[in-house]
């Protein structure tokens, strides 16, 4: 049975039992992948506030064009579609399309609603966005409130359906239900998949060129162009969805000749049922961040299609081609220390950029860790054994708490799994000293006012992806640490909300669990 | 009766409004007993709402947390909450804690309330706010975190005959606070009053105790922290005193005339004050005259914001820059009792009410309102077409300004176009700053 037959998809938790939040470790060269002492149960004495899975999903959601989004929940869930909306509005003018606001409505649940149930009011709300709005889709996302008073989103659904012209889909969000902001890709796909996609008997013919591209919520047009360039190299048309996606245009997934994933933590539900559900074969492996996983992204792709050899001389061609452009941003780069933070993949294909622009990656933060990023370790692993950087041998200091990571020797890097814990960050770029600092969007301000110059990463609407993604982020950064006059300024009168003694103590010090609970 | 739902609604819950007001408070650490998404959804919020101002000192995603998980949600999280305040004391710098409990503790009956008052000693004082979103708004979280203060925060000290305590400017909410704050504290300071401010960099963290010692709370809301003030009338007898949100010069003056007359000040010391900040402010402004008459600067304006906002720009396009303000929204949702409250409030400060008030915060009521003064049919023959025409909002009106074609400033949240730091419009300077601002608005393409 597919996941997708049940009315409620699964939390990462149960999906993939190994995911993990918690995770500090010094790490060193030349350790095997494999080993990795993660545990889905590991947790922390002391945590900062953090990102439940509706937020991401918002920013997915909120991106559809002809859609509303009608939030259940207490007037607060989803304010923040306030903050999306600004990326919504650069994406749509990016995309030449019409700039306006988004329609988020929420049903805003009070006390009463809280004693007697708000199913009717949000059956109510959906009968009446749909007169107002006429939209081809109604996303009724449950925050934490409806999970705790019981409400059903999927029955009201079914009870105004007949009343309302828009697909409804019920998207479950309730915060508390899991720690892992990738459940939002899930919750979100499961809708898609059991309301927006063809019965597999009526889907037309495959069309041989067509490969599907999930773009995620924090990539932009930037991204998406440079990903069809390589595609069409290899004489294909990459389709992207769902993000700025109509929602008459997902069946198209379905009629594709093979999808490739771009972030593999966001695209294995959505694949998986792609290839199960309509036969469309589809390679999860590598994202295509630096020079060298882009072209094992490209070659995966032709091989998949039975064009390896064509593929294997555009990578080598465009990697010439880049090699040469980054040339003059290497002296910058070479030997500087960068640190890293940003969602699990993207945080360790990035450190694997970093390392082929020519920084020592002397950290690493990762919102959360599962067995897709062990992949990820191990190159960079291996890579810093290739090129001299790290010492090979064993991992040093054990897992977890009581390894406490000491700076400045530059023979290993810090590899740490939080989601966001600022504390925690803090403390480690205290230690660690790095001369750059890669963070999420709205992940830079600890390293900051540190004084540390920072370069954003995965905001919408700048270049990461592929050949062109990895020059553009490399000229930015060069422009970046060419001035970080603004840092060095912030750093010598910036505060940070830690008492002094907290960088005394070990940054890991507040992880309990760990390897022992795992196991 | 209520609509079934908000369109996107111009403020967030209770709970974000408490982080705000108690974020914003040097000394203070405020600890979320809440989901796991809150904070991030309120980072994420002020990213597109609050002026570009995410962080602050313990704000974002710097604030202590629960997470609140299943396992807590069945099994009550009283202890996770334990177990943070006590690492909180360990990590985070700050003298006192303010427990903010969200939707999920407070309807799985969590007695966050009982371990605050347990684990609250006079060196390290922890406050409580109870804020579930289903509560209320951001408005309703900001007045909690007053009445906390004023309930438990506070002792009655001996009265400071010059010291003022200043509430009704809600941090975040009001994009331009900080600025705000400062422009009261200038007023005041023209009449020797020291203004007490409990938020933001003009704050300290000693404010929060030097509360008990004020000789008057002066209120610059009708609405917002006015409950609270009447806790700290009848439990510290400490008086409440209206006074107007003082949008530019004239409204400063209704202001220093009101709080002159609570400290007890002879009129003349008044009338001196404005007197010599009155000549100094339009000094400062004498040098545009020439061309703000001569480019025929005046606009109909269609103004749109929060209960204090709308009608402190209203009166200030009027009253200062001669310009006709068509349209007055107000977006909250208030019931009659709120809207008799304010009404009072316009009333006992001398507020004029704005013209043409309407209360409505989705779009297409907003439109339909605007679209009684400007009309989509053609104007022909002899007709004033009450343009040029400006719409004085937040960053979600633009699209109002383009129906009707009018120029935009975002002046009230969300305000996602702008960078505010400092910048503020009360008092006399924020009363020249806001012309800049409009003007300049109005001549981008000059």
């Amino acid at each position: 049975m597919s996941y997708l037959d049940s009315k409620i998809p699964p939390v990462r938790e149960h999906r993939h039992p190994e995911t993990s939040l918690a995770h500090g470790s010094r790490w060193r060269g030349g350790h095997a992948a494999g080993a990795c002492p993660i545990a889905s149960r590991a947790d922390r004495s002391f945590t900062q506030g953090s990102i439940c899975p509706l937020l991401p999903a918002l920013g997915i959601m909120l991106s559809l064009p002809d859609t509303v989004v009608l939030m259940h929940g207490s007037v607060g869930c989803g304010s923040c579609a306030a903050g999306n909306n600004v990326n919504v509005r650069g994406g749509l003018s990016s995309r030449g399309a019409p700039v306006d606001d988004v329609v988020w409505l929420s049903t805003a649940l009070d006390e009463m609603n809280v004693i007697n149930g708000g199913d009717a009011r949000l059956r109510e709300a959906l009968v009446e966005c749909d007169r107002v709005y006429r939209p081809k889709v109604i996303l009724a996302v449950s925050g934490c409130l409806p999970g705790v008073i019981g409400d059903d989103i999927d029955a009201a659904a079914a009870a105004v359906r007949d009343e309302v012209k828009a697909r409804i889909l019920p998207v479950h969000c309730e915060g508390f239900k899991s720690r892992f902001m990738a459940t939002a890709y899930d919750v979100v796909y499961h809708a898609v998949g059991r309301h927006l996609m063809p019965d597999p008997a009526s889907v037309g013919p495959r069309d041989p060129r067509r490969v599907n591209v999930m773009n995620v919520g924090s990539m932009g047009l930037a991204d998406e162009r440079e990903l069809a360039r390589l595609a069409e190299a290899l004489g294909l048309e990459a389709n992207f969805f769902p993000v700025f996606a109509d929602p008459d245009s997902f069946a198209r997934a379905a009629e594709a000749a093979l999808s490739i994933s771009v972030c593999p933590t966001h695209d294995d539900y959505f694949l998986t049922h792609l290839e199960e559900s309509y036969g469309v074969p589809h390679v999860i492996r590598h994202m295509p961040i630096g020079i060298a996983n882009s072209g094992r992204w490209l070659r995966d792709l032709g091989d998949a299609v039975g064009r390896a050899a064509e593929a294997g001389k555009i990578a080598e061609k465009e990697e010439g081609l880049l090699r040469d452009a980054l040339e003059p941003f290497l002296p910058a780069f070479r030997g500087r220390r960068a640190f890293v933070s940003a969602g699990e993949y993207r945080s360790l294909a990035t450190a694997s950029l970093l390392q082929e622009l020519g920084f020592e990656v002397c950290g690493i933060r990762s919102f959360h860790f599962d067995s897709y990023a062990e992949v990820e370790l191990e190159k960079l692993s291996r890579a810093r054994e290739c090129s001299g950087q790290g010492t090979a041998g064993r991992r040093a200091g054990g897992a977890g708490r009581g390894s406490a990571a000491q700076g400045g020797d530059g023979d290993g890097f810090v590899f740490n799994v939080a989601n966001v814990q600022p504390f925690e960050e803090a403390n480690l770029l205290r230690r660690l000293k790095p001369d750059v600092f890669l963070g999420h969007m709205h992940g830079n301000s600890t390293a900051a006012r540190m004084g540390i110059p920072c370069q954003v990463i995965y905001n919408s609407g700048y270049g990461y992806l592929g050949y062109r993604g990895a020059y553009d982020l490399a000229r930015r950064l060069h422009r970046k640490m060419a001035n970080p006059g603004f840092y060095r300024r912030l750093g010598q009168f910036g505060k940070l909300p830690y008492r002094e003694s907290w960088y005394g103590e070990d940054p890991f010090s507040r992880i309990r669990g760990g390897e022992e609970d795992g196991s | 009766m209520r609509s079934a739902y908000l369109e996107r609604p111009r403020w967030s819950c209770a709970l974000e409004g408490a982080l705000a007001a108690a974020g914003s408070m040097p000394g203070v650490v405020p600890v979320l007993h809440a989901g796991p998404g809150c904070a991030g959804n309120f980072a994420w919020t002020a990213n597109g709402a609050s002026g570009l101002q995410v962080t602050g000192q313990c704000l974002g995603l710097s604030v202590p947390a629960t997470n609140l998980q299943e396992n807590e949600v069945v099994f009550g999280g009283t202890d996770r909450l334990r177990e943070e305040l006590l690492e909180t004391a360990r990590i985070m710098e700050g003298d006192t804690l303010f427990v903010l409990t969200g939707c999920l503790p407070e309807v799985i009956g969590d007695d966050a309330r009982s371990l605050a008052d347990e684990l609250s000693t006079p060196e390290r004082p922890v406050l409580f706010a109870s804020v579930p979103g289903f509560s209320g708004d951001s408005y309703a979280g900001y007045g909690e975190v007053l009445k906390s203060i004023a309930a438990d925060g506070v002792r009655r000290l001996r009265t400071k005959r010059d010291l003022a305590n200043v509430w009704g400017v809600p941090p975040g909410l009001d994009p331009f606070w900080r600025g705000n704050l400062e422009g009261i504290r200038g007023l005041l300071a023209l009449l020797g009053i020291r203004a007490n401010l409990l938020f933001g960099p003009a704050s300290d963290p000693k404010a929060l105790r030097r509360a008990g010692a004020a000789a008057a709370n002066i209120v610059v809301s009708g609405l917002y922290g006015a409950e609270a003030a009447g806790i700290f009338r009848d439990l510290h007898g400490i008086p409440s005193v209206p006074a107007p949100l003082p949008y530019g010069a004239a409204a400063s003056e209704r202001f220093l005339k009101a709080a002159g007359r609570a400290f007890g000040l002879p009129p003349s010391r008044m009338r001196r004050a404005i007197q010599t900040a009155g000549r100094a402010h339009y000094a400062a402004l004498e040098p545009a005259v020439d061309l703000l008459n001569d480019m025929e600067s005046q606009r109909h304006a269609a103004v749109i914001g929060d209960a204090n906002h709308a009608p402190a720009l209203s009166a200030f396009i009027s009253e200062e820059l001669g310009w006709v303000p068509e349209l007055t929204v107000i977006v909250n949702d208030l019931d009659a009792r709120g809207r008799e409250a304010l009404e009072g409030y316009w009333e006992a400060t001398g507020t004029p009410r704005p013209a043409n008030l309407v209360y409505a915060s989705d779009r297409r009521s907003i439109l339909e309102a605007a679209r009684g003064v400007w009309p989509e049919a053609p104007q022909e023959g002899y007709r004033d077409p009450k343009r040029p025409a400006i719409v004085l909002g937040s960053s979600l009106d633009r699209a109002l300004a383009s129906a009707i074609g009018a120029g935009h400033l975002s002046v009230s949240y969300p305000v996602a176009n702008r960078l505010v730091l400092t910048r503020g419009y009360t008092g006399y300077r924020g009363g020249l700053a806001l012309t800049e601002d409009l003007v300049s608005a109005c001549i981008g393409g000059r």
